[in-house]
């Protein structure tokens, strides 16, 4: 294993070194590690340019010089090869730094940790003054990340098996546009092949694999699609208006915006998306918040304890 | 892709990325430099080996790249076609780009950093190619973060404002951090508490206020002194399958079966129970199910009241 990554080094550092296009001749001639007859080292040479370029290092291919009739020649260009961010100040390190440590053991740790040390590797100095230096951190491993970002960056469809509210298990085919996470939950979103409308998918109830399937290139993602926007705007809203014991229901109060004190009481004016979600999290508080508009919000409580004292008594 | 590539593989790209990682750090010790590649110290030196023998055609002294390791501290010479770092592959690209998206939203709205971030991944998205916004949110404020970084570096406490959600209040506790820890998505910050005598977890996004203090003695102690007994308890799931399966954390489930689950607090119990909104139904304990219909009672006639 190392004769052949120390051949890819060196084939690496040679077509990187030559200011001119090298033919095959040359190579094989000068390279070390090409052995055996003339259609062995052939057929070398070209699994290492596969090899060469499955890792991101493109070799040009040119020198074809028309009035000599020349066989092609081989280069890797510095500009291609080399990492460029542009002016880049030891700030701009060291948030690319953070930003890297952010996967520490998760989904991408792998990628972030090999930018990380390419980001270490340019010589700049990290200039952490100002910035907070515990990272926020990703918190979730998967494979099928790495599956959803492929098919995005490939323009590929996904088929995988999702479970419904019901716990059913659907097959769906999405062209996929983004992911996201926000508060510890993963989510991607496309365009749903069956229902032709653009729907999002939390990971953890994919269940199994994501696979990718079809041509590259058969859609385009929408420019500047951003996932949490499309699901902030997509869903309902609603205004409520609930009365909160003092001092409880911070969880509700974080989003309510106080209208009166009423002593014992307050107040509050609060927009909600998700109605049986914000009933969920009203019902969580107990006797701490009483739900006064709108009515069906109000109806739908006041069917839920009924419900509950019946189950409970 | 990061798809498990071929050993030989890995390995030329190790090789690639050490020499200007060298370059940029010479003199770095073998045994920092094989946690930095992830690889044991006794491998590492067979890299270093490899590359020895690496260098421009002709493969003298001149043209070779020249290592030295044998001090247990490594230094490279002669190695300028290799000393700029590669350019980012995809998948670092997009840790990158997300990676900065929340760090964005963890930062204050008035830093000055937006503006270098938004530059940074205006640039990073171009070389991807991903036209679409790939996001991370957090909602741990980056001021919270720095008090903690700050006292865990200087081994200080910290007085916290803490709420806790099962009792619904906010308590306020001199605690001394251990480490920022993850556990299923959620970030808790392991510290002793001095206000209950013993280690405690909490969640960074339900601390409300932190303020460095000076260090606080852990007084010794016998671990596991924690009176959390858990409590078992019974209920049948009706309806909204996939969320009551998350919620109470039941691998496998239909409806209209019992499963059995097990707290440490009653009152989680019982708002799980309310917070589901019908949805599960609880079966056992009695004396608790007995509580949910009479709050449940309390809190309909208070409506049915006005």
């Amino acid at each position: 294993m190392s004769r052949k990554s120390e051949r890819l080094v060196n084939l690496t550092i040679a077509l990187l070194a030559t200011k001119r296009y090298l033919t095959k001749d040359e190579i094989f001639r000068s390279i070390e590690g090409y052995e055996g007859s003339i259609e062995s080292k052939e057929r070398m040479f070209e699994r290492d340019k596969d090899d060469l370029r499955s890792i991101g290092i493109e070799i040009e291919v040119g020198g074809l010089d028309p009035l000599f009739n020349d066989e092609a020649g081989y280069r890797i260009k510095p500009e291609n090869y080399k990492l460029d961010l542009g002016v880049i100040s030891g700030t701009d390190i060291a948030l690319l730094s953070l930003a890297a440590q952010a996967w520490n053991g998760a989904a991408l740790g792998t990628a972030a940790n090999s930018a990380l040390v390419k980001l270490k590797s340019m010589g700049i100095d990290s200039d952490l003054d100002s910035i907070p230096t515990l990272a926020p951190r990703m918190a979730w491993s998967s494979q099928e990340l790495e599956t959803v970002l492929e098919a995005i960056a490939k323009g590929r469809k996904i088929v995988f098996v999702y479970i419904s509210s019901e716990l059913n298990n659907e097959t769906r085919e999405v062209f996929p546009y983004a992911v996201a996470t926000r508060e510890g939950h993963w989510y991607f979103s496309g365009l749903d092949c069956s229902k032709n409308e653009v729907r999002t998918f939390r990971f953890d109830r994919v269940n199994g694999e994501v696979s990718l399937t079809g041509k590259e290139n058969s859609f385009q993602v929408p420019h500047g699609f951003d996932l949490l926007e499309v699901l902030e705007t997509d869903a309902e809203h609603g205004l409520a208006v609930l009365d909160i014991r003092k001092n409880k229901a911070l969880m509700l109060r974080k989003n309510a915006s106080l209208v009166a004190d009423l002593g014992e009481w307050e107040r509050f004016k609060i927009e909600y998306t998700d109605s049986n979600s914000f009933i969920d999290s009203i019902l969580w508080h107990l006797d701490d918040v009483v739900v006064l508009e709108p009515t069906e919000l109000r109806l739908a409580i006041i069917q839920t304890l009924r419900d509950l004292v019946v189950s409970h008594g | 892709m990061v798809k498990a590539r071929p050993a030989p593989l890995q390995h030329t790209e190790r090789l690639l990325s050490l020499v200007p990682f060298i370059s940029a750090n010479q003199g770095i010790s073998l045994k920092d430099l094989a946690a930095t590649f992830n690889v044991s110290e006794s491998q590492m030196s067979a890299d270093l080996t490899t590359l020895w023998m690496c260098g421009l055609p002709g493969y003298t002294a001149l043209e070779l790249m020249d290592l030295s390791f044998e001090s247990g501290f490594v230094s490279i010479r002669n190695a300028q076609t290799l000393e700029n770092p590669r350019t980012l592959n995809f998948d670092e690209i997009v840790a990158l780009l997300m990676g900065l998206d929340l760090l964005k939203e963890s930062l204050d709205a008035d830093s000055n950093l937006h503006e270098k971030i938004e530059v940074l991944t205006s640039r990073l998205s171009q070389k991807s190619g991903i036209v679409s916004r790939l996001r991370a949110t957090s909602d741990v404020s980056s001021s919270l973060r720095a008090q903690i970084e700050s006292a865990l570096r200087s081994q200080s406490s910290l007085d916290i404002s803490y709420h806790s959600l099962y009792n619904d209040s906010v308590s306020e506790r001199l605690v001394s951090p251990l480490e920022v820890r993850i556990e299923n998505g959620t970030e808790y910050l392991v510290a002793f508490c001095h206000n209950a005598g013993a280690f405690r977890i909490f969640r960074l996004d339900r601390i409300l206020k932190c303020v460095v203090k000076e260090k606080a003695h852990i007084p010794k102690q016998e671990s596991n002194s924690n009176n959390g007994q858990s409590l078992e308890f019974t209920i049948r799931v009706n309806s909204r399958l996939r969320l009551m399966k998350e919620r109470f954390a039941i691998p496998h489930i239909s409806t209209s079966d019992e499963y059995q689950s097990l707290s440490f607090s009653q009152q989680w119990i019982i708002r799980s129970v309310f917070g589901s909104s019908g949805s599960v139904q609880l079966i056992e304990p009695a004396n608790l199910r007995a509580q949910i219909a009479q709050k449940a009672q309390l809190i309909l006639d208070r409506y049915l009241a006005n």
